[in-house]
């Protein structure tokens, strides 16, 4: 550890060099070396078919999973493992400080009711229950759900418990919000109520968004769009 | 709706409200098994330590290894030549089956005996040596139905009751005293007796009581080799009655508790495993593993600490009913000792605990991808 040393690897926000990554030992290659700098308050969509290695990519980023090979920088720092004596970012504590996740099924709890949910991110990082309380009634005040706070998930619609997961998401105040086809269970009225929120999101926060679509319509919506096939990193 | 960690802890353990009651009916069961079957014993020995105090009675003399003691009538000279000594008073205990469904403990004293200090004769007198006459506790008369001048057959003997007694000690209320000559022809102990209980005389000034009492310990040893004089607390809890009696209550109980365990593990790994997903959630959430483990054991602790306070209510009311039936009333308090109460919820939350412990482990091992596309 003594020769471990703090100095940025990289200029970017996130970037991922050279990624890999298999499964079953080496018999399926979901990533074949994905190469990618994104940098603070950017707005980049991931786009591919289904087993282009898309969401795997976004779960390598989001430090959801570590790679085979191949490493994660955040801020310069190498995330879960580290690299060249730098020492890495805990992965939990990444995820819980740094990164927002946002899902395709929502993913709330059912046993907890909106304004409870988006405290649940918050549970055990030293803050004030009082505080943990103001800050998601803000948010979800924030997004229009004012009267919908003590509602649980299956009082709640689609388009409701979408906003309440991009609320949990941002309760942090993560630098980096990572939404994997926020808008696939959603109808296309919902969706683009949905798209505008991030896009506002994204602005007034200045959070870095890294999207996950299949749709190329919502792709073209960010400011970067990465197009994957096979693992491979394609445009 | 401010949300704690404890608290949404025990939102998971009540989402599934019948299992969650199912299973604290077990813990509850377990739990109620060891309150009952423990502080019941542990009213055995208290009744024994009670009675020993009522009666003044400082020190019991018996073998020194044996835990059913058989000791020379004659040594009794000795025993008063001691200088500690003031009293010692030779006495017999035995079980006796007096009707196929009563037994009761028999005592066998001498009439002169200071051990009668503590009884309150309601009707009669006391009985006299030599002479076929017993002595019963009121219990032990009301449940008999027997009163002064009846008679009543032992060991193929017809004996008078001659008194019917009130004592503080339970074990001496549903009893039978007889005069100690006859007590050891019907027992065929001849010039044997089960123990001499002694009264001690007044520590000198200078002297604590404590070390008084160890003068007189070291004073018998010393004077009678195979024999010891233990204090009435250790005799108390030393007696071979007393120990069967937590041996069997600490046996049966720990089969309840396993029983109490298994459920709670049952319960645990099916909540884990209906919850991989939302484990999943909190992983991606940044929850670590630590904590994670720590939620799920929280869950586990919590349906430990509810099912312990439904046991000890169970056990509580066992105990209460034991105190009230006729066979076991001399011997039952209904009074819930502290320590057993408290015993009984550190129990329940170790059993929770220790039940929870691998289904909170593997819950925490999951890798937040794989759980998030558990199905």
């Amino acid at each position: 550890m003594s020769d471990q040393t703090t100095t940025p690897l990289s200029e970017f926000l996130l970037e991922a060099r050279d990624l890999k990554k298999s499964y079953d030992n080496g018999a399926i290659e979901a990533l074949r070396g994905v190469s990618l700098g994104i940098a603070a308050g950017d707005f980049l969509a991931i786009t591919g078919p289904s087993g282009s290695g898309k969401s795997t990519l976004l779960h390598l980023l989001g430090g959801l999973d570590l790679a085979t090979e191949g490493t994660v920088l955040f801020r310069g720092q190498p995330v879960g493992k580290s690299q060249n004596g730098v020492a890495a970012i805990d992965i939990d504590t990444y995820r819980a400080r740094w990164a927002g996740f946002i899902f395709q099924s929502f993913h709330l709890l059912p046993a907890l009711n909106a304004l409870e949910n988006v405290q649940v991110p918050m549970l055990g990082t030293g803050s004030h229950r009082r505080d943990r309380e103001e800050r998601a009634r803000a948010l979800l005040v924030e997004l229009g759900l004012e009267n919908r706070l003590s509602q649980y998930p299956n009082q709640l619609s689609a388009g409701e418990r979408q906003r309440v997961a991009i609320a949990r998401s941002l309760v942090n105040n993560p630098a980096v919000l990572l939404a994997d086809e926020p808008t696939g269970n959603l109808d296309s009225v919902n969706s683009a109520k949905i798209l505008e929120l991030l896009a506002q999101i994204q602005e007034r926060h200045g959070t870095t968004l890294i999207m996950v679509t299949h749709d190329l319509n919502i792709a073209a919506t960010a400011h970067r769009h990465v197009a994957m096939r096979d693992g491979r990193i394609c445009n | 709706m401010r949300l704690s960690f404890v608290g949404f802890a025990w939102r998971n353990v009540w989402r599934r409200r019948l299992r969650t009651a199912l299973t604290l009916c077990g813990i509850g069961m377990g739990i109620g098994a060891f309150v009952a079957l423990v502080g019941f014993s542990r009213s055995f020995e208290h009744a024994w330590l009670e009675m020993y105090e009522n009666a003044g009675t400082d020190l019991a003399v018996v073998q020194k290894t044996f835990l059913n003691t058989s000791v020379d009538q004659s040594i009794a000279p000795v025993l008063q030549r001691i200088p500690q000594i003031a009293i010692a008073a030779p006495m017999i205990i035995n079980m006796m089956a007096v009707t196929p469904e009563v037994n009761t403990l028999v005592y066998g004293w001498q009439a002169n005996t200071f051990e009668f200090s503590a009884l309150n004769i309601l009707q009669g007198r006391r009985f006299r040596d030599g002479q076929q006459e017993v002595m019963l506790g009121e219990l032990l008369a009301g449940s008999l139905n027997k009163k002064v001048g009846d008679t009543i057959d032992l060991q193929g003997g017809s004996f008078t009751v001659v008194g019917i007694f009130r004592s503080g000690s339970a074990l001496e209320a549903g009893a039978i005293i007889m005069p100690l000559d006859q007590m050891q022809s019907l027992s065929g102990m001849s010039g044997k007796v089960t123990a001499f209980h002694i009264q001690l005389k007044p520590a000198p000034s200078g002297v604590s009581p404590d070390q008084w009492r160890q003068q007189a310990e070291d004073a018998v040893a010393s004077a009678l080799p195979g024999l010891r004089a233990v204090p009435a607390a250790e005799r108390a809890a030393n007696n071979q009655l007393v120990i069967l009696a937590h041996a069997a209550a600490w046996g049966t109980s720990l089969i309840a508790l396993l029983v109490a365990a298994l459920g709670i593990a049952n319960t645990m790994a099916m909540s884990v495993f209906e919850r991989t997903k939302e484990i999943g959630v909190l992983r991606a959430m940044g929850w670590s593993r630590r904590r994670v483990m720590t939620l799920i054991l929280i869950e586990a602790a919590a349906l430990g600490v509810a099912g312990g306070v439904v046991g000890v209510a169970l056990g509580w009311g066992a105990l209460h009913i034991l105190a009230m039936l006729p066979q076991t009333a001399s011997i039952v308090s209904s009074t819930l000792p502290l320590r057993t109460l408290l015993d009984g919820l550190v129990m329940a939350i170790l059993v929770g605990v220790a039940a929870g412990s691998i289904p909170a482990w593997r819950g925490a091992q999951l890798s937040p991808v794989e759980a998030l596309r558990h199905e």
